[in-house]
């Protein structure tokens, strides 16, 4: 028997209007992330969206979530020890180019090579935004901020590269400027069963004049209207370079493949059905027996 | 008749040193004596200078010791190395096949020992560890052990390899006491029948982990760093059957970052390292602050800074953890002072950093995470009880409610009606951030301040249920000693030694640093005759720290930060030295 369903996109509100400059990218991943959620009905109390320091990383004051803002970088770590804890949740992670690719890099990497069941989203507007405007990973060569007066001289990292390298098993590419199509991704990643990656191309409109609305607008292309095959690893490899050889922006799905297991499927404990979070904290007997054993 | 002998077992990275210190333990165990037993190693995996000393008396261990009364030498270039103190009468056991004594310079006193263990074993089997059974077997002479409860322990640590391996290591036992027998080799004392024990024999580090489990541990996050990887090893062990979560981590900002996650969502959690990783995991020990989330860190200590000396102890992190993070915030440090005690903190930390919703740092040291010691049977069966989730919240529910003793209701993802945010950043009762979300309008200041209130205050009411320190010893004595950490039994068998050559000495034993007892420190320091603080580390941490938290002044140091434990003569040593200049 199933539930009754009948909540609306507002309900996921937590009546706060998000403090973002009017226009900003991020107004419509809130959008999305909601619409996702109520579309696949997830209860309210079944999300806890995480996030880290930044503009972006605000969101979860904006949702009636569970919503725990960590320390700069560290949004995925207090999620997958979250969803460790209690698998039945439904676990985000919302930060920013600066706070996933940027400080919190190495969890990055190791998210997506153990494959824990929670979803990445990255607002990726290629620059420091709350800070005023520095240089990011992504930001391109060349580009000029207030760290990098005289162009940038770094080459950014390519993060959906990186994450098909290190072995995540669901990366795609939103734009914020087509919400419709942002949410029907964020609504398969939450679906993915395993490490799900969603970069969101997301202007920022007061720090960064180069990637605009108008500049992805111009760029950008759907890949569920091409040919691209989703579980062709090297497809996806060469997809995800493609940003570097044309002036082409495919968003949608690079990479999915479902038959990979999880962590959690992997878990000695998880796998037998314990929800760490609600199990009993007493040991009993036979354990008390097994674990002082080798102490006679 | 009182029975106190030191074995010292010489050997290089490789030679099962430990397995060889933990299995002879237990066969002293099975004879009711009682342990400790320390490794003093180097950081390599091959080869080195390795020791592993026990001391077994009929009453408390209160150290390992300093000098030896039974050395067995595993090989011939630590036999090179090995240093014994002049006019030492030790009885040295080396295996006269592969090396000899008499090119070495040791002292004249000594009992030589010699016995050609790789011609006894070679009759056996060509398996390497026979020799050290061999030697188990012609020491249990010395010892006067009972052969069939050495069998006993042969039995259950190799029962499951089979018969044969059973039957190998009881001729190899055999022949070794046999060879003692044939050569006349001296007995410590008269031979008599030995009650069989049932005490445990255990580790710091896994009475630690032990305690936790038995208060509910679920979640437990770390990245290998000596001395508190062996931490892990043990969790990970019996995972299967515990059903707890044990995870390896690509950093310690991982291993916090999860433990914080698990804890938020309801499970117990904690996570360990050294000052190292203590380092990496500061700033989100912080956050756990801000956020109220339950956190027990361990940081077991070893020599630093940096680097330092891997595998040696030290007393060196407590301003690193009394400082960890910027801000002020509700931080709980507890440092146990022996192996049972560390089992009582694992349980401890767990309660408090539920009930309170705070950061309870566990001051460890390597002497204390790798001691050996034999400890009553812990019990673990408990009925644990949660504190403060609600599963039914109100329609007002405020997740930082204020409240009289700081504490709020708390509710865990998954809980209807439950829902809250929370940030690293200054809120209201709600969650609700001040400095983005209210945009710091200005009737969020006093909000600002009574939060930092609510938070501070937990540490009023804690306090009130914290053990206070007490005075150990005659109340009038000519010098009050004052020690925190894994030193304190060697104190309390300095105060022994002083008592038997007439000098009175007390003994002031720090556990619970933060909150502090500062009325009872201070009313006992003043009080005291003269005042003697011991500590392992170059400037006096503790001495300091009292100075900062009472205003007195500790008279005198005694400190030592060479990586190796404290021994009582140096304590004799200081104590008389002070009293004479009284």
């Amino acid at each position: 028997m199933s539930k009754e369903f009948n909540l609306t996109i507002k309900d996921y509100e937590s009546g706060f209007f998000p403090t973002w400059c009017p226009g900003c990218g991020n107004f419509s991943q809130w959008r999305a992330i909601r619409q996702a959620l109520v579309e696949l009905e997830i209860p309210k109390e079944e999300v806890v969206l995480v996030s880290g320091i930044g503009c972006s990383s605000h969101m979860p004051n904006f949702l009636d979530v569970y919503g725990l803002q960590t320390v700069h970088g560290r949004g995925i770590p207090a999620a997958t020890g979250i969803r460790l804890a209690n698998p039945e949740l439904t676990v985000l992670v919302y930060a920013g180019d600066g706070d996933i690719y940027g400080i919190g890099g190495n969890h990055f990497l190791h998210a997506c090579r153990r494959n824990v069941d929670i979803i990445t989203i990255v607002s990726n507007n290629f620059v420091y935004g709350l800070t005023t405007g520095q240089a990011s990973a992504t930001t391109p060569v060349g580009t000029y901020t207030r760290t990098t007066p005289r162009g940038s001289i770094e080459n950014p990292l390519n993060p959906l590269t990186v994450a098909i390298s290190a072995g995540a098993t669901f990366v795609a590419r939103g734009f914020s400027g087509d919400l419709k199509h942002l949410a029907q991704v964020l609504k398969k990643a939450i679906d993915h069963r395993g490490f799900a990656y969603v970069d969101v191309f997301s202007p920022c409109i007061t720090f960064n004049k180069n990637q605009t609305f108008d500049y992805f607008r111009e760029r950008v292309y759907k890949l569920d209207e091409t040919e691209h095959d989703k579980e062709d690893y090297f497809a996806a490899l060469d997809l995800s370079n493609q940003r570097f050889v044309k002036d082409k922006l495919p968003i949608g799905i690079f990479y999915q493949i479902e038959h990979k297991t999880t962590y959690e499927e992997r878990d000695f404990s998880l796998n037998q059905g314990i929800i760490p979070a609600h199990a009993s904290l007493d040991l009993t007997e036979e354990q008390i027996k097994t674990i002082t054993e080798e102490f006679y | 008749m009182k029975k106190d002998v030191i074995i010292r077992f010489v050997g290089s990275a490789g030679d099962g040193l430990v397995s060889i210190g933990i299995l002879f333990s237990k066969i002293l165990k099975k004879h009711n004596f009682n342990i400790l037993g320390f490794r003093s190693y180097q950081s390599v995996i091959r080869g080195g200078y390795n020791t592993y000393q026990i001391r077994a008396c009929n009453s408390k261990v209160l150290s390992v010791g300093e000098e030896a009364d039974i050395i067995f030498l595993l090989n011939k270039k630590v036999a090179k190395l090995h240093k014994l103190t002049e006019g030492s009468k030790a009885m040295v056991i080396y295996d006269n096949d592969s090396f000899d004594l008499e090119d070495l310079d040791y002292p004249e006193g000594i009992k030589k020992l010699p016995i050609p263990l790789a011609a006894i074993t070679k009759e056996i089997s060509k398996l390497r560890i026979l020799k050290n059974i061999v030697g188990f077997g012609a020491i249990s002479q010395i010892l006067g052990l009972d052969e069939t409860l050495i069998k006993e322990v042969i039995f259950e640590q190799f029962g499951s390899k089979g018969e044969e391996v059973i039957f190998t290591n009881y001729e190899a036992l055999e022949k070794g006491i046999k060879y003692a027998e044939d050569n006349n080799w001296p007995e410590l004392w008269e031979r008599h029948k030995y009650e069989k024990a049932q005490q445990m024999i255990i580790s710091g580090n896994e009475a630690l982990a032990l305690g936790m489990l038995s208060a509910g541990l679920k979640f437990y996050s770390g990245y290998p760093m000596t001395p508190a990887t062996s931490i892990v090893h043990y969790l990970t062990k019996y995972l299967p059957k515990l059903g707890i979560i044990v995870k390896q981590t690509e950093d310690e900002i991982a291993a916090i970052g999860m433990a914080v996650g698990a804890s938020y969502c309801g499970a117990r959690a904690a996570t360990g390292t050294s000052g190292g990783g203590f380092s990496l995991m500061t700033e989100i020990i912080g956050m756990a602050g801000i956020e109220e989330i339950p956190l027990v860190v361990i940081n077991s200590q070893r020599a630093g800074p940096s680097t330092g000396m891997a595998t040696k102890t030290e007393q060196a992190d407590l301003f690193q953890v009394y400082g960890a993070s910027q801000g002020e915030f509700p931080k709980v440090i507890i440092a146990p002072y022996d192996v049972e005690d560390a089992f009582n903190v694992g349980i401890e930390a767990l309660e408090i950093a539920e009930k309170y919703q705070v950061v309870v740092i566990v001051l460890m040291d390597l002497y204390l995470s790798e001691s050996n010691s034999t400890v009553r049977k812990l019990d673990l069966q408990r009925k644990n009880k949660r504190f403060e989730i609600l599963d039914n919240p109100p329609e007002d529910f405020k997740r930082y409610q204020f409240s009289e003793n700081g504490i709020s209701p708390r509710t865990i993802p998954g809980t209807k009606n439950g829902m809250f945010f929370t940030g690293s950043s200054e809120r209201n009762e709600e969650g609700t951030s001040l400095a983005s979300t209210l945009a710091g309008l200005p009737d969020t200041l006093p909000i600002r301040v009574k939060m930092v209130e609510k938070r501070m205050k937990k540490l009023d009411y804690l306090i009130q249920e914290l053990e206070k320190p007490k005075l150990e010893g005659p109340e009038n004595a000519e010098i009050t000693i004052v020690s925190w950490g894994s030193t304190i039994n060697i104190v309390r068998e300095a105060v022994l030694h002083l008592e038997e050559k007439g000098i009175t000495a007390n003994h002031l034993h720090l556990k619970y640093l933060n909150p502090f007892h500062e009325e009872v420190v201070t009313k006992i320091l003043q009080e005291a005759k003269t005042t003697l603080c011991v500590e392992q580390n170059y400037t006096g941490q503790l001495r300091d720290y009292i100075r900062m938290k009472t205003g007195v002044c500790i008279e005198h140091k005694l400190l030592r930060w060479d990586g190796e434990p404290i021994v009582t003569s140096q304590i004799v040593a200081k104590v008389k030295e002070v009293v004479k200049n009284e």
